[in-house]
């Protein structure tokens, strides 16, 4: 399904960007970024502040004029020029940006006034993108009587009632406390199913790309690191970068050797680890790689139960409790490694090897 | 370190150090402080509100300068009504006052969104804010000496304009600037966005939200106009503001005296009000947004 989408996407696009460039004084924000999304995709652009991802954002809107820009295209239409006023697109800002001498209804239904729809007409939009956000009854409500979630709901209905083509997402969660936030990730997942529009989605949570989204652009200083679905970012990191920030706890620096039986093989001190090669380009051997491998896909053995893939022998390390799993460090050769437990019985006096499958583990390029 | 430095020091002159801080101590801790904040307020009230009334009064008293308010009279008023005199400066000075209003509310407006734009607004505020601190007969003088001596150019009510707002601009900004500087850009962002063009987006979003202190710097302009004497003493050429008509009057013959209060008072009528409309808007209309 989700292929089908990015094939058709492939062709009409809703928004293409071509090589963005932008420049604040010096600094280079955006280094010939391009990207695509398809109609109905949920796009999320990944990455920590100061990627570029706002910024990228924020030209796609208008808000903010490119240095260099080859072409943009919302809905087929050339918009380079096209002032941020008329562009077909609107955004949900992460500090809401409400309009607080206006109430609850008059925010909302501001996109329609400004193009002209009649009072009835535009009341009656605004009411329903209100219903849409279950806030249907708080129309006459002044901004500030507002929780924060509210607010961030009459944000989205306000963005929302123009019926744009595109909607921008710039943080939209990221003022939530934790439990609201995930409240809001289903429920916008809900709204873009329901309408059925393009959302662009800019977080610094990798937790939150790997919900949402159909597709995830990394972003870092300026550029794409790496594009791909949510499975594909998580489990096939292209380089140690993309494995850090989506959260690989364990990162070993190793030699690359070469390959067996269509998996990588590095060499870490004396010990040959075996993986899935995750890099862009082929290595060559003795290149500097890192050896990847997730907490909970790290396993525990105990003497006599042995034979595994990419076993090394450990001692209990750091135990940290956490309520559903714990946190269990072990030492070995290739330092300290990671894992989680869930299996509340195991015994970490008891262990003795740790080892991990093939197929769980990645090996990247530096 | 900075114990052993303290130790050190009490090693030196210990009684002297404790003899000093317990002065102090003693001192702050004194009850009399608020007994003397309370009067000294009380005597500022009285010196400011006990006058007020007593002219109030007096307005209406038969003999208003022997200090005794009877027998009861509205003598003063009717004299005031039959005398056409000052009729036309009050006409002079509340149309001045409204012209300077409306000057101090497009000027304010227009430069006080300006200023926090600016990526170095310091050196544009210090010189738009420093007339505040040049005295009124100073003022006066120099735009005397610059428009009748250096341009040649008749004084009249337009000269008494050019220094009335000259006199009202930078408290008329100060005002604008407050809210100013608090403004939310980015809620014009926003409007951008849902399709706002840059006109509407000013009168929809920015001109809403700083519309207090647009009317606060309306009222002050209008104040500040309707009781200027100082500046309009030198750029007036033949006009006769309300100010210059009551000061010549009490200046002159003591049998105009009564109708300065009861003019005073008519006055006092009409400034307290606005005034009072002014903080309104100032603490309840502001503190909402």
């Amino acid at each position: 399904m989700a292929s089908a989408v990015r094939a058709e996407g492939a062709r009409h696009p809703i928004l293409e960007v071509r090589d963005a460039t932008h420049r604040f004084g010096d600094v280079l924000a955006l280094d010939r970024v391009s990207i695509t999304a398809a109609q109905g995709e949920f796009l999320t652009i990944l990455g920590e502040s100061g990627s570029g991802k706002t910024t990228l954002l924020r030209i796609v809107s208008g808000l903010e004029k490119p240095s260099e820009l080859e072409s943009l295209r919302i809905a087929g239409q050339d918009v380079a020029r096209v002032p941020a006023s008329d562009r077909n697109c609107t955004t949900v800002f992460q500090h809401y940006a409400l309009f607080p001498h206006m109430s609850v209804g008059e925010n909302v239904e501001y996109g329609l006034k400004v193009r002209g729809v009649a009072l009835v007409e535009r009341r009656r939009r605004a009411t329903e993108a209100l219903a849409l956000v279950r806030l249907g009854d708080k129309f006459d409500r002044r901004v500030h009587q507002l929780s924060g979630g509210e607010r961030q709901r009459v944000a989205l209905a306000r963005a929302l009632v123009t019926r744009p083509a595109i909607l921008l997402l710039d943080e939209p969660l990221g003022a939530l406390d934790e439990k609201l936030r995930q409240d809001m990730q289903v429920e916008l997942l809900d709204l873009h199913r329901k309408l059925g529009l393009t959302f662009v989605y800019i977080t610094h949570s990798q937790e939150e790309a790997l919900t949402m989204s159909d597709r995830i652009i990394l972003m870092r200083r300026g550029r794409i690191v790496q594009e791909g679905t949510p499975a594909n970012i998580f489990e096939r990191p292209a380089t140690r970068f993309v494995a850090d920030f989506m959260g690989m706890e364990n990162l070993i620096p190793a030699r690359f050797e070469g390959l067996e039986d269509g998996f990588a093989v590095a060499r870490v001190g004396a010990h040959r680890v075996r993986g899935n090669w995750c890099g862009v380009e082929q290595a060559a051997s003795g290149d500097q790689v890192h050896v990847g491998v997730r907490a909970e896909r790290v396993r525990f053995a105990v003497s006599g139960d042995e034979g595994h893939p990419n076993q090394i022998t450990c001692r209990q390390g750091q135990t940290v409790y956490k309520g559903k799993y714990v946190d269990q460090g072990a030492e070995t050769e290739l330092g300290t490694i990671s894992a989680r437990i869930w299996d509340h019985g195991l015994d970490p006096a008891r262990i003795t090897h740790l080892w991990w499958r093939t197929e769980d583990c990645v090996i990247v390029p530096d | 370190m900075s114990e052993g430095a303290l130790s050190a020091a009490a090693a030196v002159a210990p009684d002297r150090v404790t003899a000093t801080a317990s002065f102090w101590r003693a001192l702050s801790a004194w009850r009399g402080w608020a007994a003397i904040a309370k009067w000294l307020g009380l005597v500022v009230l009285i010196l400011t509100y006990v006058p007020l009334m007593w002219l109030a009064v007096m307005s209406f008293s038969g003999r208003p300068l022997s200090g005794i308010p009877y027998p009861l009279t509205l003598d003063h008023y009717a004299s005031l009504l039959g005398d056409a005199r000052w009729v036309e400066p009050f006409i002079t000075s509340f149309v001045m006052g409204l012209i300077v209003a409306g000057a101090c509310m497009v000027v304010a407006t227009m430069v006080g969104r300006s200023i926090p734009r600016m990526r170095r607004p310091g050196g544009v505020l210090l010189i738009a804010l420093t007339p505040l601190f040049v005295p009124g007969l100073t003022m006066g003088a120099a735009l005397f000496i610059f428009i009748r001596t250096y341009l040649e150019l008749r004084l009249g009510a337009w000269s008494i304009f050019v220094g009335h707002l000259v006199w009202a601009l930078p408290f008329a900004l100060l005002m604008v600037l407050v809210i100013a500087t608090r403004f939310d850009h980015r809620l014009l962002e926003a409007a951008e966005d849902l399709g706002a063009k840059r006109w509407r987006r000013f009168w929809d979003i920015e001109f809403p939200i700083m519309r207090p202190a647009i009317i606060g710097a309306g009222l002050f302009g209008f104040l500040l106009s309707f009781n200027e004497l100082l500046r309009s003493i030198f750029l007036r050429g033949s006009e006769t503001t309300m100010p210059i008509f009551n000061w010549i009057m009490a200046a002159s013959h003591q049998s105009q005296v009564p109708i300065i209060f009861s003019l005073a008072t008519i006055v006092l009528a009409v400034t307290l009000p606005l005034m009072g409309g002014f903080f309104w808007v100032l603490f309840t209309r502001l503190d909402r947004s």
